[in-house]
């Protein structure tokens, strides 16, 4: 196989572009884990249920509890609408599955993430049933000619979407007291709690932050796949090696991670198997975990266990 | 110099216990403690270890809840509120071990120590730029002022971690200072510190002091605490065993045999 410049630049477009996809997701894992010390199992179904929803108003027809709706809502008001559902979702998964066991440790917690992704897989599967749904795209799916490369426009609005909520998340952080508050928070509870932080509410923007962070995604990444309510679980176990590969606990690692392992297994899905795609990333997170335990930016690691 | 509106205020207390219980399991920790802390004064709690000093602090910053008892600052009860709505009423702390927030700067450490006295909200830090901009420079401000005040200000861009420990603890006291706490709880703030460090301490709690601020410390070293105090609260076994002055503290034979076992000029 000889060495193609135009087809590698083109790989490494669209590995960025899932990578992006993962990094995103990682990110909602890594941020609820600083918030309240636990890995949240329905981090999948936070990028999944949004894209049905999406779907639903979005689409012609779609079929519904047995029946049919026809919205066929302009995107851009989709998007909007969803974001808002959303935001209640955050709300309402942090209220329901997170707040009455706050006090009970870590394990009751992760129960409950599991039950909601059980119960969200469920509900989809009773109310839309098991026929793939496709969302349209913002942008063609099909490629473009940009000299003598071959792009697809959505892969660029994935990476250019994720640079800009990387961008404002690290304002957010490093800026506002907000997300002072945030980080403060993430590192020790008590304190914040006792010198005036309202860690509750901190607690519940996490919740509802890092349901946007899987909304967003699951908006992007839906044209590229189809609407199924599988399409979470692969893509969250991606994102969690990837928090993993970065060390558990870093919001640059889950970055890296995020995007290491979307143009890895980009570059393997073409040079070696395509058959062999969902297979690298967790090769890549046994290579990490044995060379380096802690992650590529994990110093917490060792400290938080 | 006292007005005598600050004269009945000092009078009544800034802080009010009144048969303060805490249990933890079957040990009294706190028992039918009775306490006052007057406006303006540095007030000392002191005690063998295990006598519940540390207790009482936080069950006052709201940590433990009270069994019985209440617990009132400038008339406000505090049973049953959260730490952050006692925190916003105006009392911060330092803490025995000191818990600062190691991976933030020793600025930001101090700028979230005045959110409670900040405004914006959710929406606007999610939209930064105007008042939230505005906002955000005051604190800036603020913080540099308090650590100039405590004598830190060129340490300000360094993690918290990386401070020496006498240091870190000026920082956790700038931090409590930013949030303009009326009262301020400070659990063994010399803990660990060398004598230099503890001279540079006592200067910076007369300051402190001279801001208004009332302070209600928690200390073994004796020096400091004769030294700096306006009136001493003597706790053994979870009860209120003296009070007064350091001078009459220091003379009462209940106090000296049950804590000092000699006399306060050998300790």
């Amino acid at each position: 196989m000889h060495f193609d410049p135009v087809a590698n630049l083109q790989l490494l477009v669209s590995g960025l572009a899932i990578g992006s996809i993962y990094a995103l997701v990682a990110l909602g894992f890594v941020l609820i884990y600083n918030a309240v010390g636990v890995v949240n199992f329905a981090q999948g179904e936070f990028v999944m249920f949004p894209a049905y929803i999406a779907a639903t108003f979005a689409l012609p027809a779609v079929a519904v509890f047995g029946g049919v709706v026809h919205w066929q809502l302009p995107l851009i008001a989709v998007y909007l609408l969803v974001i808002v559902l959303m935001v209640g979702f955050g709300l309402l998964f942090n209220r329901i599955a997170y707040y009455p066991l706050r006090d009970r440790g870590w394990l009751p917690v992760v129960i409950s993430t599991i039950g909601v992704s059980i119960f969200l897989r469920n509900l989809v599967q009773l109310t839309w049933g098991s026929q793939p749904l496709v969302l349209p795209p913002l942008f063609p799916v099909d490629t473009i000619a940009v000299g003598a490369l071959h792009i697809r426009p959505q892969d660029l609005a994935i990476i250019g979407v994720t640079a800009l909520l990387i961008a404002f998340q690290y304002v957010l952080f490093e800026r506002t007291t907000l997300g002072k508050q945030m980080r403060a928070t993430a590192q020790d509870r008590t304190t914040a709690r006792l010198i005036g932080i309202r860690v509750g509410r901190i607690v519940a923007i996490t919740f509802v932050y890092s349901a946007l962070l899987g909304t967003v995604s699951g908006l992007l990444v839906a044209p590229l796949f189809t609407v199924t309510k599988e399409m979470g679980a692969l893509i969250a176990l991606k994102a969690f090696a990837a928090s993993i590969v970065g060390g558990f606990g870093s919001i640059p690692g889950a970055i890296i991670g995020g995007l290491t392992i979307g143009v890895i297994e980009t570059f393997g899905g073409f040079y070696v198997s395509s058959a062999y795609v969902d297979a690298i990333a967790f090769v890549i997170l046994i290579g990490v975990l044995l060379v380096r335990p802690s992650g590529l930016f994990g110093e917490r690691v060792a400290e938080k266990a | 110099m006292t007005t005598p509106d600050a004269a009945a205020a000092a009078e009544r207390g800034l802080l009010e216990i009144r048969g303060l219980v805490k249990r933890f399991g079957g040990v009294t920790a706190v028992n039918a403690l009775d306490m006052t802390v007057r406006a303006g004064d540095v007030h000392a709690l002191i005690g063998p270890n295990g006598s519940g000093k540390t207790t009482t602090l936080n069950v006052i910053s709201g940590l433990y809840r009270a069994d019985g008892g209440s617990v009132a600052f400038d008339g406000h009860e505090l049973a049953g509120r959260p730490a952050h709505a006692i925190a916003a009423l105006g009392i911060g702390r330092t803490f025995q071990n000191i818990r600062l927030f190691g991976e933030l700067s020793v600025l930001e450490n101090v700028m979230i120590g005045r959110h409670v006295r900040t405004k914006t909200g959710f929406l606007g830090a999610l939209f930064p730029g105007g008042a939230t901009a505005r906002e955000e420079r005051a604190t800036r401000d603020r913080a540099r002022e308090l650590l100039a005040f405590v004598r830190l200000d060129a340490a300000r861009s360094q993690t918290a971690r990386s401070l020496p420990y006498g240091d870190q603890r000026r920082v956790e006291i700038a931090r409590a200072l930013a949030a303009e706490p009326r009262l301020l709880l400070l659990d063994e703030p010399a803990a660990g510190m060398n004598p230099a460090e503890t001279d540079a301490l006592v200067v910076l709690l007369r300051r402190i002091r001279e801001l208004g601020t009332t302070l209600l410390l928690i200390e073994h070293d004796m020096n400091l605490v004769m030294t700096v105090s306006d009136r001493i609260t003597v706790l053994n076994f979870g009860q209120h065993i003296a009070e007064g002055g350091p001078a009459e503290v220091a003379r009462n034979p209940d106090v000296i045999t049950a804590y000092l076992g000699g006399t306060l000029d050998a300790a």
